[in-house]
């Protein structure tokens, strides 16, 4: 399956979805996933930001506005962000995402926060072929489509 | 100046070379605005790598750069260089990480050389939104904030301070001394502790380098290692308060440890029964003369009860045990002829010389009871102890004077003062060392310590050496003259569009923004924000920006990425 995610599948969808990827956790964990030469889709485009806590709802808005099918956003375990709370800020503006993607009539599958950690080459590679999967299921961003929304 | 970009891709040697199709990504990104250039190079990050980045920048006038190679991990700052080197600002310049994260996962050819093109294109539309940012340099501040007047906090500000570190030591209390300062004999040498620690008072009080701000706690602390911004309250006379602000470079938390209260005691007939004192109460007794002193009491016989609140503190409080030895050699030096009994459930007794100390205590009559549990109980012409032997056995002591040793326990403020400075508590309450065995000084938190009972019950040398270990962590790192260089991915408010709402100080991690409520703006200081970009999220009127991580730049990003 990771072997075709950036080209068409049968039904022509090709997922494109943006990664947000806290420096010190999840981009090393990423990193990580890539000394290992796991098998990571290519339908991830990974965004650099320092913490989780950046990424506002402005920005996941932006990028599902943009055509993304999806956002996955990642940052430290709790308890273990470099910015000491920034995570569970992160966490909590989730929340608020997740209605705003509701009223939208966008599925709130389509954004997703994961926890890796700089060791978690592994998970992160597993957090990305889950949630591919499941923006597979979904199928293309209505909004790609629907530019009336 | 118009923009003129170079972009550079990387093989990385067969890394990303044989993985990604170098050629139809030069294409790809060649026709692209403000793209002067698109080249590849074998090796990057090596000599030659670097020099023909330099040529090209030169002959190119290039004004932005964006390399396409490894981790930003592990050549970002080497890039970075090389564009100080050849005068682009070294923030005018973008890393996309094609190997990690494109060549290293990706199997199918064709699929990498797509999604480089993707990074390669966010990298190059992010570029052109990138401001130059400078560096600043700033001077550390060697001095040094000492928090508690105890043992540990003197011993560690006596070995700081010098003409070129300041040390601010501060006392909640009226005076410098601590625990200690109360204490007869210590174990085990049996000198005097209240002398030593006096001593050590005098050696303070005449140390000019030494700021000793008595009656007083630390309300803020904000900033880094090297960079501490401090305000201490001091309580004055006619009740009011005084905030001295104070600049230093570390702390030392040497806020020791209370001895516990209440009901543990309580149900072992403490403030009920005649004759039942706590440990601390037996020290004032002894250091006194009401026992054993002229015209003192000479109890004829007594039971020291170990453990009081261990259950329900959780742990060994680890000094106890070797001080109710002391305290028993102590009375029967005082009462020739007294029977002393020690019912204990585990002995604790660690290090060197604890062992002979102990056994010295047992030579001098001290009875040593092993217990399962002890009930208190008055009664006439004395206090009974009854207590089981935990083989069903049980026993009956006629007693007229019962010590208890109670445990030690995180001092009040604990809670507000781990919250202050960002560091953990431990289950039991205690702040938290970074690592039990590795960092043992370390509070987690750069440029803060931890000496003595801080961080759990410790011995009177314990504490020293702790104290000790906390001046050495901060004298090796902490040297006047030296700079740092605070983060420069900074948030800054603009304040035509600040509300003075103040939400972003509810958020700040770092006590990193204030608020001027003469204009109802907020302020962001650059020298302690860390850049973690949490405020900006958090604005409701989009007046904060971070560095570097604008909404602007990762807009361009996200645009590209998903194409």
């Amino acid at each position: 399956m990771t072997s075709s995610d950036a080209k068409a599948d049968s039904q022509g969808f090709r997922p494109r979805v943006v990664g947000f990827l806290c420096n010190w956790c999840s981009y090393a964990g990423a990193d990580l996933a890539g000394t290992s030469r796991l098998d990571v889709p290519a339908a991830i485009s990974p965004i650099r930001v320092m913490c989780s806590s950046r990424v506002d709802p402005v920005l996941i808005m932006t990028a599902l506005m943009r055509g993304a099918d999806g956002v996955l956003v990642t940052g430290c375990h709790p308890g273990d962000c470099h910015y000491d709370k920034g995570n569970y800020f992160a966490r909590r503006r989730f929340a608020l995402t997740d209605q705003i993607l509701t009223s939208l009539g966008l599925e709130p599958e389509r954004v997703r926060l994961s926890w890796v950690s700089a060791s978690e080459g592994p998970r992160y590679a597993e957090v990305v072929n889950e949630f591919i999967e499941e923006i597979r299921e979904l199928g293309p961003n209505p909004m790609r489509t629907n530019r009336s929304l | 100046m118009a923009r003129r970009i170079g972009f550079f891709i990387c093989e990385c040697g067969p890394n990303i070379g044989e993985n990604v199709d170098i050629d139809a990504v030069l294409n790809a990104v060649e026709d692209m605005d403000d793209v002067v250039l698109a080249a590849r190079f074998g090796l990057m990050c090596s000599g030659p790598g670097k020099d023909f980045l330099k040529a090209n920048i030169k002959t190119e006038k290039l004004t932005h750069l964006v390399v396409a190679a490894c981790s930003p991990k592990q050549h970002e700052l080497t890039f970075m260089e090389v564009c100080e080197d050849s005068g682009i600002n070294p923030f005018l310049f973008q890393l996309t990480n094609i190997r990690e994260q494109v060549a290293w996962v990706t199997k199918d050819k064709e699929e990498a050389t797509e999604k480089t093109i993707r990074l390669a294109k966010a990298a190059i539309r992010r570029v052109r939104y990138h401001d130059p940012l400078s560096k600043t340099a700033l001077a550390v501040n060697a001095d040094v904030l000492v928090i508690g007047g105890g043992v540990a906090g003197m011993a560690a500000a006596l070995r700081l301070a010098s003409p070129e570190r300041r040390v601010h030591l501060v006392e909640r209390s009226s005076s410098l001394g601590g625990r200690v300062v109360a204490q007869g004999p210590i174990y085990p040498t049996m000198a005097s502790g209240g002398e030593m620690a006096t001593a050590m008072v005098d050696l303070v009080e005449g140390n000019d380098w030494i700021v000793v701000h008595r009656y007083s706690e630390v309300s803020v602390v904000v900033g880094f290692f090297g960079n501490f911004e401090v305000v201490v309250t001091g309580e004055l006379e006619d009740g009011g308060t005084l905030e001295t602000k104070v600049n230093v470079g570390a702390g030392v938390v040497a806020t020791g440890a209370e001895v516990l209260e209440g009901k543990p005691l309580e149900d072992l007939g403490h403030g009920s029964i005649d004759g039942v004192v706590s440990s601390a109460e037996l020290e004032a007794m002894l250091a006194d003369g009401s026992i054993g002193g002229k015209g003192g009491k000479a109890p004829k016989s007594v039971a020291f009860v170990q453990c009081v609140g261990r259950d329900e503190v959780g742990y060994c409080s680890e000094i106890c045990c070797m001080n109710s030895a002391k305290q028993a050699r102590l009375l029967l030096e005082a009462a020739k002829g007294a029977k002393v009994h020690i019912l204990y459930r585990d002995l604790c007794v660690p290090g060197r010389d604890q062992q002979a100390f102990l056994e010295g205590a047992v030579k001098a009559g001290a009875n040593l009871v092993r217990t399962t549990s002890v009930e208190v109980g008055g009664s006439k012409g004395g206090i009974t102890v009854s207590h089981s032997l935990g083989d069903g056995k049980a026993e009956k002591l006629m007693v007229d004077m019962v010590v208890l040793s109670p445990a030690m326990v995180p001092p009040t403020g604990t809670e507000g003062m781990a919250e202050m400075l960002n560091v953990e508590l431990d289950p039991s309450g205690f702040l938290l060392e970074a690592h039990a065995k590795l960092e043992p000084m370390a509070a987690g938190i750069d440029g803060i310590y931890l000496a003595g009972s801080a961080s759990g019950p410790r011995s009177v040398s314990d504490s020293i050496v702790q104290a000790e270990a906390c001046a050495g962590r901060v004298l090796s790192s902490l040297i006047p003259g030296r700079t740092i260089e605070p983060e420069i991915r900074v948030s800054h408010i603009l304040e035509t569009l600040c509300t003075g709402c103040q939400t972003c100080l509810e958020v700040c991690c770092y006590g990193a923004i204030v608020y001027d409520p003469m204009k109802n703006v907020s302020h962001i200081n650059a020298a302690i924000c860390r850049g973690c970009g949490n405020c900006v999220a958090a604005c409701p009127s989009n007046a904060i920006s971070l560095y570097h991580f604008t909404y602007k730049q990762l807009y361009q990003e996200i645009v590209e990425a998903i194409r």
